[in-house]
């Protein structure tokens, strides 16, 4: 078995169909500009009360579901890619901590028992496995040859985002009167938050004499961090469809200044969707159409 | 009673014991991304973290078997247990889920369950409890988690060939396992 599996051959039965985020942001569905882009200015935070609330929660449980298939084998290939460090070359960035692989392990067990959940919670909610696209980005976070950038990208980012789609998952949950939604998404909160912070911890102790190291892992977490705030889709405000969770966020390990920042990027990817989404209706017209 | 092995042999056992669990946890993890079936995608991610928690129980026993460098003892017993983990890691492509199940649920798997029993109960049952302990945990996953293999095999094949499939591979890695005389090399189950 080689090291590093590329992304484009992550095995899968014949019901999934896999995407990439470049195709994920062409789809007129959900794009942020263009004709279709009038018609998700009224997109908000994910609640119960939206029209669309059924078939956007069926569409985001089957992101969680895909999500952890890819986070389990993020998690399985760090396991195996990395050789123990080398006494002789102790600089080497390609190799790491016995007790960090242990960690991928029981990440790996954790994102197994949240698959199997997010399968059962899919049928509870009306949905089939394939039924939404699978957009391969986490497992591509997944992929570097730097243990520690897939620390930042699929721990720290990716993670992190989950912490706020377990949150936003939860109480919609708790308001659509959904005990067994609300019961799933929080003890999966519980892991995530486990998880991440696993990724903070391990992200600062492996680069703890590699400042250089460091700052590109964080560099890199930013990255996919502004990947997923594209559109504003998660966010502090309202508008956006998925909070950010502040509190969980900083038990996982996140500084104030860590979770400023990611509101503010967020924020402002919201308020450029806004404004695409104005100029939009006004050239279409259909600004009385979407009050 | 004195148990069949001193202070050393123990920690030259759990040092093998370590280093196959380690090699087991890590294929399993690699083959996550490379297996289409979703349920044993799952079941490997679950039996990935069993062998890792093996793994840190021997790792941490190490010291106390009077071995402050637990890296020195965690070692494959010979050359043959070295080949044996290459052979068994070899199946890659998406259509090979039944020579990665057979080789960890048909062979790895039961030669753990002989290994840790032969320690088991020829070890002293005053002087080497904590072994003893760490064993009765790692050998109750085992039986657990070769029944869930046997299971997603029996599901998988579904033709003589692929019976055929499976007899080949397993006689090919139970070979250089015999070779090897075990996970602790010869006398693992005794009679070396």
């Amino acid at each position: 078995m080689r090291k590093f599996f590329p992304v484009e051959e992550l095995a899968r039965d014949s019901r999934f169909t896999q995407i990439n985020m470049r195709q994920a942001e062409a789809d007129p569905r959900t794009a942020i500009v263009g004709p279709s882009a009038a018609k998700r200015a009224k997109v908000n935070r994910l609640t119960p009360a939206r029209p669309d609330a059924s078939e956007a929660a069926r569409n985001l449980m089957h992101g969680i579901f895909v999500g952890e298939i890819q986070a389990l084998e993020g998690a399985g290939r760090t396991c195996h890619d990395f050789e123990l460090p080398d006494s002789k070359d102790p600089k080497a960035t390609d190799t790491v901590p016995f007790a960090l692989k242990l960690d991928m392990a029981r990440q790996a067990w954790d994102e197994s028992r949240h698959v199997e959940i997010s399968v059962k919670l899919g049928e509870w909610m009306g949905s089939e496995i394939g039924q939404f696209a699978e957009n391969t980005v986490l497992f591509e976070a997944a992929c570097s040859t730097d243990p520690v950038m897939r620390l930042a990208g699929v721990n720290r980012a990716l993670e992190g985002l989950a912490i706020d789609v377990f949150t936003t998952m939860k109480e919609f949950g708790e308001i659509a009167g959904d005990p067994y939604l609300e019961f799933c998404e929080d003890w999966m909160l519980a892991d995530e938050v486990t998880h991440v912070k696993m990724g903070s911890d391990w992200l600062r102790k492996v680069t703890e004499n590699d400042p250089e190291r460091r700052a590109k892992a964080l560099e890199f977490q930013s990255i996919v961090d502004r990947l997923f705030s594209f559109g504003g889709a998660r966010s502090e405000s309202d508008d956006s469809p998925i909070g950010l969770a502040r509190r969980f966020r900083e038990l996982a390990g996140f500084t104030t200044d860590e979770v400023d920042e990611i509101a503010d990027v967020s924020l402002a990817a919201l308020e450029a969707r806004k404004a695409f989404s104005a100029a939009a209706m006004s050239s279409n017209g259909t600004a009385s159409d979407e009050s | 009673m004195p148990g069949l092995f001193d202070v050393e042999e123990s920690a030259r056992r759990v040092g093998n014991y370590k280093w196959a669990e380690m090699k087991l946890f890590e294929t399993l993890g690699g083959w996550v991304a490379t297996v289409p079936e979703l349920d044993v995608k799952m079941r490997l991610g679950a039996h990935c973290y069993h062998h890792a928690w093996h793994a840190e129980l021997w790792h941490k026993r190490l010291p106390e078997l009077r071995e402050m460098n637990p890296d020195r003892l965690t070692q494959p017993a010979n050359d043959a247990m070295v080949r044996f983990v290459e052979v068994l890691a070899e199946p890659e492509a998406a259509e090979h889920t039944i020579e990665k199940l057979v080789g960890v649920y048909r062979v790895f798997i039961p030669h753990f369950i002989a290994a840790y029993t032969f320690h088991r109960n020829n070890t002293s049952e005053i002087t080497d409890a904590p072994t003893i302990r760490s064993l009765d945990f790692a050998l109750r996953d085992e039986f657990d988690d070769w029944r869930d293999g046997e299971m997603m095999l029996q599901s998988l094949i579904e033709t003589p060939e692929e019976v055929d499939r499976a007899a080949a591979h397993q006689a090919r890695l139970e070979k250089i396992m015999l070779e090897a005389g075990g996970i602790a090399g010869p006398g693992t189950i005794g009679g070396a």
